[in-house]
């Protein structure tokens, strides 16, 4: 697996609901190997932020700029290779957790064995419907289904919600490996994570 | 030079109501003086094909340059299509009354008009149910896109289809016109002057409509 | 970017299959429409039945109630392809999954084999119930056919369009109506030519027409209202 050049940039990235202003100019970058980090308390943006980057929302103004392996994607192109965690990520109730993933894994033309190793480590009970899983497990399946395609980029918003110790653990450790290898990351949390060393920090607190 | 527009828009429309009444003759066929409501009719039906068109070209041109002014622009449209579709329904049905004993005959142009109606209601519907900008803009001008695509089917096919009691086309495709000069002159005089004024009344809703987002942007 | 034809078919396929496993588990769709069509088919032949339509009625009146029966079977079933999805959260995935193009051809077909089949099964009870006879059952095939295409192309971009607006159930008949309009006139008419036996090539044609632009525009329009 090559290591390819990853790097997310944005700046004045502006955002309202009506009348509500919940982004208001905000910048930031990371890089290759890189974790930004984005606190702030609740309703101060963070989601709106993420979504943003992942291209799932169209910010009123500002730029974000991805660049993978020298190549310039734009917001389309976020959304097929970013892997995202969020508390709003739900899965098919009436299709079993293997049918989910392999599912989505025929939507984004990835052989079904790729990302299985990280399948593994999370323990998901491949046969089980995804309507009879605790939150604990939603959450791993989550990060499974983030992480099935191999991303280069990783916005992960509330990553380690409703995680027992255990969960947890493998979580930071798969996250841990992303950065290790080349991958970048955006975390979003209302509180700051135990995270030691982390390239960027960006708190949306008022 | 608005207020000078303005005037000679007054003017023209003026000229045209005075000119419906005493400069053009009867139709022949048509019951006493009933088919004076032709030149209050037809360019108000006009103006709603106008207006169905330009709602349509505005969302065409706000879904490749997504700027808000385009969707403003073509939601505006809408209501005054809505507005104009109604008056010239009305008008129709009083006519038609007059003619053939019924308010409603549901022969092709009166059904292409109130399935333009529908649309036109459905546009407004769907906006009033979006709340966020973005998404209002974007859905609405496909929608819009769609009415557009869609509407060659009902007022071109559909009226070969079915039974028609509307009079034979007044102005039709081949330039041919089936009644005296004076009445065409009244009926095209009228026509630019309903069109001229959908967009004068488009143009003055537009701007209201931009200075109010402003002031409510400002306001939070 | 241009991506792999093949795959992209398999994408859709995907779509396609996942659509109808879950159908089958949950068998919601082919209860709702099932219930919905039986319910009116039961209604008209009750009250037109018994009391027998003459030959001259029937051919006027019946092909009009047997599209009221399909349209309004389709308004209740075919919506849930994209609403379920915003419904259940499940959208957010998709939207960064799929291909826009790809998921909206599963979706169609999804649709389109769920009219048809609904089509299958009402037309010959509905014909049986209400002794209708049809001189050219050819034309109704081609007619029921090119109409259900119709129907379910026009509903799943109408069914994409309100997925995500409040007060979903009646804004999709509110938006829907006006643009399956035409495709209604123009497929009752042909009903009432099959019926009688006479001959309706131009109006088939327009029918195919408005079912190639209405598939046009909603593979055209799709990415648009899918994504911001």
């Amino acid at each position: 697996m090559l290591t390819t050049t990853t790097a997310l940039r944005f700046e004045n990235v502006r955002r309202r609901f009506g009348r509500l202003s919940v982004l208001q100019g905000v910048s930031g970058a990371v890089g290759p190997g890189g974790m930004l980090l984005v606190t702030g308390p609740n309703g101060s943006g963070k989601s709106t932020l993420l979504r943003c980057l992942a291209g799932l929302l169209a910010p009123d103004g500002g730029m974000i700029e991805y660049t993978e392996g020298g190549e310039s994607l734009d917001a389309a192109g976020r959304r097929r290779r970013a892997g995202v965690v969020s508390p709003d990520l739900a899965f098919y109730g009436e299709l079993t957790v293997g049918e989910n993933l392999e599912f989505f894994s025929r939507l984004r033309r990835t052989p079904p064995d790729r990302g299985l190793a990280a399948l593994d480590r999370l323990g998901l009970p491949l046969d089980r419907m995804a309507s009879a899983l605790s939150s604990g497990m939603r959450q791993r399946l989550r990060w499974g289904w983030a992480l099935l395609h191999q991303p280069r980029l990783l916005l992960l918003d509330e990553p380690f919600q409703n995680f027992d110790a255990p969960g947890e653990r493998i979580a930071r450790e798969l996250l841990a490996e992303h950065l290790a290898a080349g991958g970048a990351a955006v975390v979003a949390n209302p509180s700051t994570l135990d995270f030691g060393d982390v390239a960027g920090r960006l708190d949306l607190g008022r | 030079m608005r207020k000078l527009l303005a005037w000679l828009l007054w003017l023209w429309l003026s000229a045209v109501i005075v000119g419906a009444f005493l400069y053009a003759p009867l139709a022949k066929g048509f019951i006493g003086q009933s088919s004076r409501i032709l030149f209050f009719h037809v360019p108000m039906a006009w103006v709603s094909f106008v207006a169905f068109i330009a709602a349509g070209v505005w969302s065409l041109l706000f879904l490749w340059r997504r700027d808000p002014k385009h969707d403003r622009a073509a939601a505006v449209a809408v209501e005054l299509g809505l507005l104009f579709g109604v008056l010239a329904t009305v008008t129709g049905a009083l006519w038609a009354r007059v003619m053939w004993g019924a308010y409603w005959n549901w022969d092709p142009r009166q059904t292409s008009i109130v399935v333009a109606l529908l649309f036109y209601g459905a546009y407004l519907a769907l906006r009033s149910s979006l709340e966020d900008r973005d998404q209002r803009a974007r859905l609405a001008a496909a929608y819009a896109v769609l009415g557009l695509v869609v509407a060659p089917f009902l007022f071109f096919i559909m009226p070969r289809i079915m039974f028609s009691l509307h009079p034979q086309s007044v102005i039709n495709a081949q330039g041919k016109v089936e009644v005296e000069s004076r009445m065409v002159q009244v009926l095209l005089a009228g026509s630019a002057g309903c069109t001229a004024l959908f967009f004068w009344i488009h143009n003055l809703r537009c701007r209201v409509q931009a200075l109010a987002e402003r002031k409510s942007a400002l306001y939070e | 970017m241009w991506r792999d034809a093949s795959t992209w078919a398999a994408e859709a396929v995907a779509v396609f299959a996942k659509e109808w496993r879950g159908e089958f588990r949950t068998r919601y769709a082919l209860n709702t429409l099932g219930l919905f069509a039986f319910t009116t088919l039961v209604v008209v032949s009750v009250s037109l039945g018994p009391i027998g339509v003459s030959l001259a009625q029937g051919t006027a009146v019946l092909p009009v109630l047997l599209w009221i029966i399909l349209l309004f079977s389709a308004a209740a079933g075919l919506p849930r392809a994209f609403v379920h999805e915003e419904e259940t959260q499940t959208a957010t995935a998709l939207r960064l999954a799929a291909t826009p193009s790809a998921l909206f051809c599963g979706k169609l077909l999804y649709g389109l084999t769920l009219t048809l089949a609904l089509e299958a099964l009402v037309t010959p009870v509905y014909v049986a119930m209400t002794s209708l006879t049809v001189r050219s059952p050819g034309l109704l095939a081609g007619v029921l056919a090119a109409g259900g295409f119709g129907l379910a192309a026009g509903s799943t971009l109408v069914a994409a369009i309100i997925a995500q607006a409040r007060a979903k159930g009646t804004l999709f008949s509110v938006l829907a109506f006006p643009v399956l309009l035409p495709l209604l006139l123009i497929a009752v008419e042909l009903t009432r030519a099959a019926v009688a036996g006479d001959p309706a090539d131009v109006a088939l044609l327009q029918l195919l027409l408005y079912d190639a632009t209405v598939t046009v525009a909603g593979f055209m329009l799709f990415p648009v209202v899918w994504n911001p």
